[in-house]
Parts: structure tokens; C-alpha cells; sequence
């Protein structure tokens, strides 16, 4: 079983977000970067199946020289081989242009699936997955919840979270994309050992040229989303807790205020 | 006819057959105790020869004086007779021996007879009738009160019922020489002569006294030679064992847990087999003397919880035998048991809040907190298995240096409308002011830091913060066994230290404070710490805060673990209230030494608590029975779980909590 992984490092989700004063992006100047915590559900799964079944995990990731500490933390969990797309060419990427470039680097390698969060809380666009899927031609499941492989390892079963909470079960054929839910399982914690084995497992870095790419299909320029400028959101107004005696009373003055303040109704 | 008695009389010419059996026992114990100490040896190394003067003192006061033990009266006197009872009665015998086979034969000196035997005869039936009455208590007390802490097992009546029948034996030997001699001096012997009126009425000579006489003596040599050949078999094994223990007893501060040197190079962390503990930690096994007092104190235990550290010491015994046999060879490898799973269960390694009560009360100094947190660390480090509610706290830390999900840029939010001199701003500050976890972004302990504050600027001292500088002290990771992260938590805290040049730190957390005062200088970081109560109190004292109000209430306090049992703080916010308060300090029954831990020590604070009862709770109510209005706390994890068990239990109209510092700053 090759199993590939498709990660993505970014701001802690803590992180109190400021925009350049030019709006031209964020600061990240004082930013700790993580896993993207829906990755790391795909990482589970992955060495899961490697336990299972046998095989190699192989997690790829595009981003900075930076993003080499986000994938030897998965290799910390269990993940036998890094992947780092590291190009300065690469910077700029829309979920297009990432897919594109994720693409070509997998088809390079064997892969009987391929893993990856539902969507980077970053950007959170949920795109790369699909863009994937229809670059290396094989189907995908996303937002999925539960997973299990057939004996045969030619198909598997998904269960994904539909609508309304309700809940789809989708038999797919392998090799294909999975795009993980958060309870898809409980992603493990590193152990010590497997820290220290971390350090020592190999990460290949491949550029553009390695990839065989032209910079035109890549960054910005092959990207089709150009991000304009930055704004924080408007900030939020306290919420206010409407007193009174009677449930009737309140209501009323509910209603009051929704029509002549809030003038929604 | 002389004041004196011969000492094989009536039993003929058995010195020779006597020594030599006497040899055979010896040499059986000696044999025995070889083996144990081979056993405790397959342990790992552990520097505890130091300080030989330290720990015969040790001896003498613990083993001897059993400082300890006397503090709960009933056992405590029962044990100190029966010693003193079974040293004397053995002094006695080795005075014997040297006159008769010693100094007798080879010195021609003579000393047994004259005052010096009546004496003789009064103090070792005195101490005689003082061992029985000790093992007549113990007796009572095992089979008729029968204790929760006690288990009775068999080795534990046949001590018990073999050493009463040694001394009873004893005294029937001398009672019927005493009855068939008659001389009139024998009354100092008071027992035997008592004794001797009851086996001959009529105080005349009969023939049967002899073969009675010689009947008892050969049961009592038997019984004691038994007795000696039990020895180191049975629980008996401790009057070598637990005195073993109080010697190599630790005399590092109490509160320190032993790190792991040079982990990089590591090949295995922590303790999965009995043999990975070190030579001292096994000898717990072998001291440990059941007596339950542990577990009496225990939050686990009295909260019903798996753990019992009485338990816990018992069975790495079990297995640590079973473990020998297979290191030995005598058994295969398949026979030992897992020590964690098979013989420690991971809900009893996660019970354990590291309060250290176990520990103050074990009359023998068993280390139970160190070896829990071993086995801890084997879970987390190698395993990565832990309770899965701690995964984010792990993380958390990794990412942003609290146990919480709050961004670690905002550290130091809650001193924002305050104006506290951060140290990246200005280190001209005379002492730092260590915020911690809880102090930065906990809502309620957010008050306590205000408050802290308030105090310092009355009496114009010149402190600062690091704000988001600070990182977590590392503690909680590290008694949850993650000595990774705790470690790398305390090298990066020391190294900020170091580029402000710090040297003096003041703590309003007790955690903060033992793992700064007593862990930080593990790896190089060397400082003067306080914590708030200390300070405070000396604040008021030095005049440099006024207290010209007083809080007209009667209140308790809850003693937290880490500044009580760790650090010996007892007095210090005992002498705050008394000087803030119009009203009494109601002390709660348990307190001090014997404090009631609040739950959330050994990173309990972030485990759910889904055993047995909750013991915040539990300490809320036995607040609630002193009537008291206000618990004064002095540790931000106490303040959080108590005012939640208050919460809890839904006292909100009639107890509150509150931390000392808050108090004293409400009247400033
Ligand atoms: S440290 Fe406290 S909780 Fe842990 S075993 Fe000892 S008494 Fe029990
Ligand atoms: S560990 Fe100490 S206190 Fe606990 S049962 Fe053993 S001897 Fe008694």
C-alpha cells in the first residue's frame, strides 16, 4: 500500500491574525505555524492503514523552507518519507496552481491513496482536494468521517457527513482522494522515540525543475485567483442580555428593538 | 544462696547443640537477606551514601524514636512497645550469652549476679509484659477494630501470634524455674514470680516443675529460633528492611522529581519493568510494612478511586518477585507479568494528583510520587498513551506555551489597563513577578494577579512581568511524565532569564514556585524564589503594607499541596490571616501535613475525573463543616477547583474562595 499524504502548514489557530499595514497580506512576524489540524486526521488515517495493511506513508507538502518542521512532525506520528515542494517559484499558489503542482509530484511516485484535510484553516477553501482529483484522474470523497478499506485493497468504503448531519456511505474504487472530517479518528501523539526517528527520516526537496513544471504554471501567474488585499473582519459587537419579569415582557421589548434598531423585522 | 541463676539449668548439657542450631538460623536469615539485597540490586544505580551521619540519625529518630509512627497514637504505641519490648528482651539475651560463653570462660569475669541481676530480672520482665501488651493491641486491633486500611493476610497473624508465644513462652519458662527454685530474691522478677505462684499454689518442691520448665524452654528456643528462620520470609523482613529505607531515605527537597539526563541519546524513557527502577525504588517493595497509612490519606483512595499507593507498592512487590525468577533464569520470560497493565492498571498511574500525602505519612519514607511518575513517563514517552482529553493540553504547551487553547501573544493581556512593566520594556525591576498559566488567562485567577498587583505597588516595590515572554514553568507536563516537554518548556524559560538577568522571582503559584525553587536548578537555572504568602507576610511584617482594616469573618484554609507538603509553607498564611482577620481561623480536620489535596495536581486539572467521587468536592464539603464563609487558598489550581466544587455541589449562597493576596489587597 503507498499511501500519500497531502499536508498543508499553517498559523496555529490561536494566532490573532494582523494585516500589513498595506493590506497586502498578513503579518507573520511572531505567527506559530502548525499542522492544519484537519491533516492531521489524514495522517491517522494513513499510518492506520499502514498498520493494517502494510505499506509506506509518503507526506507531501508545499510551503516555505519553514514547512520541513510540519512534516517531520508527521513523521514523528508514524509517516516513513517527506515530500517538500520548496520553490520560491511556488510562492503565490492559488488552490489551482498547489493542485497542479501536487499533481505532478505524486504521479511521479507510486500511490494507491491519497489523504488530506478537508480544507487548510488558513484560507479554508476546500479546493485543492477536487482540483487533485481531476489532475491525477481519480475519484475523491470528501468531509469524510469514517473510512475502511476493502480486503482486496481495490475499493473503499467512506462514510462522509452529508447535509443536515446526515450521513453518506460512498463505495469508491482505488486509488483515490480522501479529504478528512474531524472525527475521522484520534490523531495520535507523538512518542519520544518516534520523535528522535523523525529527525533522521529522509525529506527529498523537489523544485520546480525537479518537477518538470514551467514557471508559468505555477505561483501566481499560474494561479487564477489573485488575492487583491486584506481586511480584518468587522469586529463584533457584545451581545446584550434583554432583562424583564415577565417572558412577555421581554419578548416585547425584544421585538422592539429588532424593528427599530436592529430593523430586520 | 547467691542472687543469680544458671543459665542452662534444668536442660542439661545443650550449650553445644544450642549454638549450633542457633548457627543453622543465622546462617538460613543470613542466606535470605543476601538474596534480598541481590533482588533490590537488580535495580538500577542511585546516589544515596551521602550524609552517613544524616541517616544514622535518621535511624535513631525514625526507626528508634518512630517519630512517625507515634504520630497516630493507637499504632504508634502498640509498634513502640512491641520494639522496645523485643530490643530490650534481645539485649538481654546477647548479655546473657556474652556472660556465659564469653566473659565467663575466657575473661573469668562475672557480672549476672549481686543488684546488677536484680535489676536485670525487673527490666526484662517490664519490657517482656510491655512487648505482649504491644502485640495484644495489635492483635485487637487487626482482628477485632479491624481497619479499612489493614488487609489481613496469614503471615500477618502468625507474626503476630509467634511472637506473642515467644514471649508468653518466656515467661512460663522462668515462672516454672522461679516456682521450683523459690529464692526469695526471684520477686524482682515480678512476672515470673507471679507465675510461679500460680504453677506451684502449694510453694513446695515437685518434680513435675522440671519437665514442665524444660517443656517451655525447648518451645520457646524452638519459637525462636523459628522465629529468626521466619525472619526474612515474611513481613518480619522490615525490622531490616524499613530501617533500610529510613537510612537511604531521600534527603533531596522534597518536592524534586529526578530528570532525565541527556535524552537525545536515550533509548528507553521512564519504567515499564521493575528491574528500571533503581536498587532504592525496589526497596520500597520490601519496606513497605502494609500499614495503610498511605492510603488513609490518599485523595485517590478516599475519593474511590483505583489507586491505592499502599496498592501500588504491593504490587510492583508481586511483581518484582515475579520478575527476579524469570531475570534468574528459575522461570521463562512468558511467566513475568506486564508491570503496567498487569500489575498497575493506567487508571491508577492517572489517579495519583502527586500530593504527596502518601509519602508525609509513610512511617517508613516509601517513595510512591517518583515511581508514579516513571511509569507515567514510560506511558507518555514511548507509548504516547495517556488519557485522550490530554492530547490538546500536550499540544497546547508545544504551541503556545499554555495548558489552554489561548494564543500565547496574549500572555500578558489581563495586566494591559494595569500598566505593569513588561522586562522587554525596562529589567531595572528588583524582583519578577512570575504570572504562570493560570494567573495570565484564567478568568478568577486573572483577579488573583490583579491583586498581586495592587499589594506590590502599596508597598512601592519595584517589579515586572515578561508578558508573553513567559512561558509555562513546565511543571504539569512534567508530572504527567512528559519530561520532553517539560524540559524543553524549563531550557527555554531559563534561557529568556538569563538575557534579563534575572534573579529574584515571586510566584503566586505553588506549582510555579516548587518547580522553579527545587526542579530549576536540575538544569542550570539558579534563583531566589518567593511565594506571595512569604512575601506577603513579611510585607506586612517589614510595615511596608499597612493593615488598618481587618475582614470581621471566620475563615478557613485549604493548605495547598505544593506549598504545604512540598515546601513546609504552613505558617506564613496562617500568620497573614491572623493579622487581617477580625474573626478565627476554623481549621478544617484536615490540614498541614494531613491537607486534603483539591484534585488537580499531577495534571489532574486536565483529566476528567470519571472514577469514583469528585474530590474537590469532597474538600468543599469538609470546608463547609467549619462553618466558615471563606476558604482562604493561596494556589491558583486549589482556587479554580474548589470554587468549581462549590459551584458543584451548588454552595454558592453560603462559601466562597478566595486567595490570600485577594484578601489582604481588599483592605488597601
Ligand atoms: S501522591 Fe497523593 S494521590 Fe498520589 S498516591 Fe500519594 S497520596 Fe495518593
Ligand atoms: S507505603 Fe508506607 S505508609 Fe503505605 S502501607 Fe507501606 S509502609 Fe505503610
Amino acid at each position: 500500500m503507498n499511501i500519500i499524504i497531502c499536508i498543508k502548514q499553517v498559523p496555529d489557530t490561536e494566532t490573532k491574525i494582523q494585516i500589513k499595514p498595506d493590506s497586502s497580506g498578513i503579518v507573520t512576524e511572531g505567527i506559530k505555524y502548525v499542522v492544519n489540524p484537519y491533516d492531521e486526521y489524514a495522517v491517522e488515517e494513513g499510518v492506520k492503514i499502514k498498520e493494517k495493511f502494510g505499506g509506506e506513508v509518503t507526506v507531501i507538502s508545499l510551503g516555505p523552507e519553514r514547512a520541513k518542521e510540519a512534516i517531520r512532525t508527521c513523521l514523528a506520528v508514524g509517516a516513513d518519507k517527506g515530500i517538500h515542494l520548496n520553490d520560491p517559484a511556488f510562492e503565490g499558489s492559488d488552490s489551482y496552481a498547489t493542485a497542479k503542482i501536487l499533481a505532478k509530484a505524486i504521479s511521479q511516485i507510486p500511490f494507491d491513496i491519497v489523504l488530506t484535510g478537508k480544507q487548510g484553516v488558513d484560507f479554508d477553501n476546500s479546493q485543492v482536494f477536487a482540483y487533485l482529483s481531476r489532475f491525477l484522474d481519480i475519484p475523491f470523497v470528501s468531509v469524510v468521517v469514517g473510512l475502511e478499506l476493502s480486503s482486496d485493497l481495490k475499493s473503499a468504503t467512506a462514510k462522509r457527513e452529508g447535509e443536515g448531519g446526515d450521513k453518506e456511505i460512498i463505495q469508491v474504487q482505488l486509488p483515490a482522494i480522501i479529504a478528512a472530517q474531524k472525527d475521522l479518528n484520534q490523531p495520535r501523539y507523538a512518542s519520544l522515540p518516534g520523535i528522535m526517528k523523525a529527525k533522521k527520516k529522509e525529506i527529498k526537496n523537489l523544485s520546480l525543475s525537479d518537477l518538470g513544471l514551467s514557471p508559468d504554471e505555477v505561483g501566481l501567474k499560474g494561479s487564477r485567483v489573485k488575492i487583491e488585499n486584506y481586511s480584518q473582519p468587522p469586529e463584533r459587537k457584545a451581545g446584550r442580555i434583554i432583562e424583564g419579569e415577565e417572558p412577555a415582557e421581554v419578548c416585547e421589548k425584544l421585538v422592539k428593538l429588532l424593528r427599530e434598531e436592529a430593523k430586520i423585522i | 544462696m547467691e542472687t543469680t541463676r544458671e543459665i542452662f539449668w534444668n536442660v542439661g548439657n545443650v550449650a553445644l547443640l544450642v549454638y549450633l542450631l542457633a548457627a543453622v538460623v543465622v546462617f538460613i536469615f543470613i542466606y535470605a537477606f543476601i538474596q534480598r539485597i541481590k533482588l533490590w540490586k537488580i535495580g538500577k544505580e542511585e546516589k544515596r551514601k551521602d550524609q552517613i551521619w544524616e541517616r544514622i540519625k535518621s535511624v535513631l529518630v525514625f526507626g528508634f524514636g518512630h517519630k512517625r509512627l507515634l504520630t497516630e497514637p493507637y499504632p504508634g504505641i502498640s509498634h513502640f512497645l512491641l520494639f522496645w519490648g523485643f530490643v530490650i528482651l534481645l539485649l538481654g539475651t546477647i548479655i546473657i550469652f556474652l556472660q556465659e560463653d564469653i566473659l565467663s570462660p575466657i575473661f573469668n569475669l562475672f557480672f549476672l549476679h549481686g543488684n546488677f541481676y536484680l535489676w536485670f530480672s525487673l527490666i526484662l520482665d517490664l519490657f517482656g509484659l510491655l512487648a505482649i501488651i504491644g502485640v495484644l493491641l495489635a492483635l485487637y486491633r487487626r482482628y477485632i477494630l479491624k481497619p479499612e486500611r489493614l488487609d489481613n493476610v496469614f503471615d500477618d497473624a502468625f507474626s503476630l501470634i509467634l511472637i506473642l508465644l515467644i514471649l508468653v513462652t518466656g515467661f512460663l519458662t522462668e515462672g516454672a524455674r522461679i516456682a521450683f527454685t523459690r529464692p526469695d530474691f526471684e520477686r524482682w522478677s515480678f512476672a515470673g514470680w507471679q507465675i510461679a505462684l500460680i504453677l506451684n499454689p502449694s510453694w513446695t518442691e515437685s518434680e513435675s516443675l522440671l519437665i514442665w520448665h524444660r517443656f517451655f524452654w525447648w518451645v520457646h528456643l524452638g519459637l525462636a529460633f523459628l522465629f529468626i528462620g521466619y525472619l526474612a520470609y515474611s513481613k518480619l523482613l522490615h525490622i531490616f528492611s524499613s530501617s533500610l529505607s529510613v537510612f537511604f531515605r531521600s534527603f533531596e527537597p522534597k518536592g524534586k522529581l529526578d530528570p532525565i539526563l541527556d535524552m537525545e541519546n536515550q533509548e528507553t524513557f521512564g519504567v515499564s519493568k521493575a528491574e528500571e527502577f533503581t536498587w532504592r525504588q525496589l526497596l520500597d517493595a520490601d519496606a513497605c510494612t502494609r500499614c495503610g497509612r498511605c492510603q488513609d490519606n490518599c485523595p485517590a483512595h478516599l475519593s474511590e478511586k483505583p489507586l491505592s499507593p499502599k496498592k501500588l507498592i504491593q504490587d510492583l512487590k508481586t511483581n518484582l518477585l515475579l520478575s527476579a525468577k524469570a531475570l534468574q533464569k528459575e522461570n521463562p520470560d512468558e511467566q513475568r507479568k506486564n508491570l503496567i497493565g498487569e500489575s498497575i492498571s493506567e487508571d491508577e498511574l492517572w489517579a495519583c494528583t502527586t500530593c504527596l500525602a502518601c509519602q508525609e505519612s509513610c512511617p517508613v519514607f516509601v517513595e510512591q510520587v517518583q515511581k508514579v511518575v516513571d511509569l507515567r513517563r514510560y506511558l507518555v514517552l514511548m507509548e504516547a498513551k495517556f488519557p485522550q482529553e490530554i492530547t490538546p493540553m500536550f499540544k497546547n504547551l508545544e504551541t503556545n506555551y499554555n495548558p489552554w487553547a489561548f494564543g500565547f501573544a496574549s500572555r500578558g493581556d489581563w495586566a494591559k489597563d494595569l500598566e505593569v512593566k513588561l522586562l522587554s520594556e525596562d529589567k531595572n525591576v528588583d524582583i519578577l513577578f512570575w504570572v504562570g498559566c493560570s494567573g495570565s488567562y484564567d478568568d478568577r485567577n486573572k483577579k488573583v494577579s490583579q491583586a498581586l498587583v495592587k499589594i506590590l505597588r502599596a508597598a512601592n516595590i519595584n517589579f515586572g512581568i515578561l508578558g508573553q515572554e513567559e512561558k509555562c514553568c513546565g511543571e504539569p507536563a512534567r508530572r504527567m511524565g512528559n519530561e520532553y516537554l517539560g524540559q524543553m518548556l524549563i531550557q527555554e524559560n531559563i534561557e529568556i532569564l538569563k538575557n534579563y538577568g534575572v534573579k529574584k522571582i515571586l510566584f503566586a503559584c505553588p506549582h510555579g514556585y516548587n518547580t522553579f525553587k527545587n526542579e530549576y536548578p536540575q538544569f542550570g537555572g539558579e534563583y531566589q524564589v518567593y511565594h506571595h504568602t512569604d512575601f506577603i507576610l513579611d510585607l506586612i511584617q517589614s510595615g511596608k503594607i499597612k493593615i488598618t482594616k481587618k475582614i470581621d469573618e471566620n475563615i478557613t484554609y485549604h493548605d495547598s499541596c505544593y506549598l504545604g507538603r512540598y515546601n513546609d509553607i504552613y505558617d506564613s498564611p496562617r500568620e497573614i490571616l491572623k493579622r487581617i482577620l477580625e474573626g478565627k481561623i476554623k481549621e478544617m480536620e484536615r490540614r498541614r501535613e494531613k491537607s486534603f489535596c483539591c484534585g488537580a495536581g499531577g495534571g489532574r486539572m486536565w483529566m476528567e475525573e470519571n472514577l469514583g467521587k469528585r474530590i474537590n468536592q469532597l474538600r468543599v464539603k469538609q470546608a463547609q463543616e467549619t462553618e466558615a464563609k471563606t476558604i482562604a487558598s493561596a494556589c491558583p489550581y486549589c482556587l479554580t477547583m474548589l470554587s468549581d466544587g462549590i459551584k458543584e455541589i451548588g454552595l454558592e449562597e453560603k462559601l466562597e474562595v478566595n486567595d490570600i493576596a485577594e484578601l489582604v489587597a481588599s483592605l488597601l
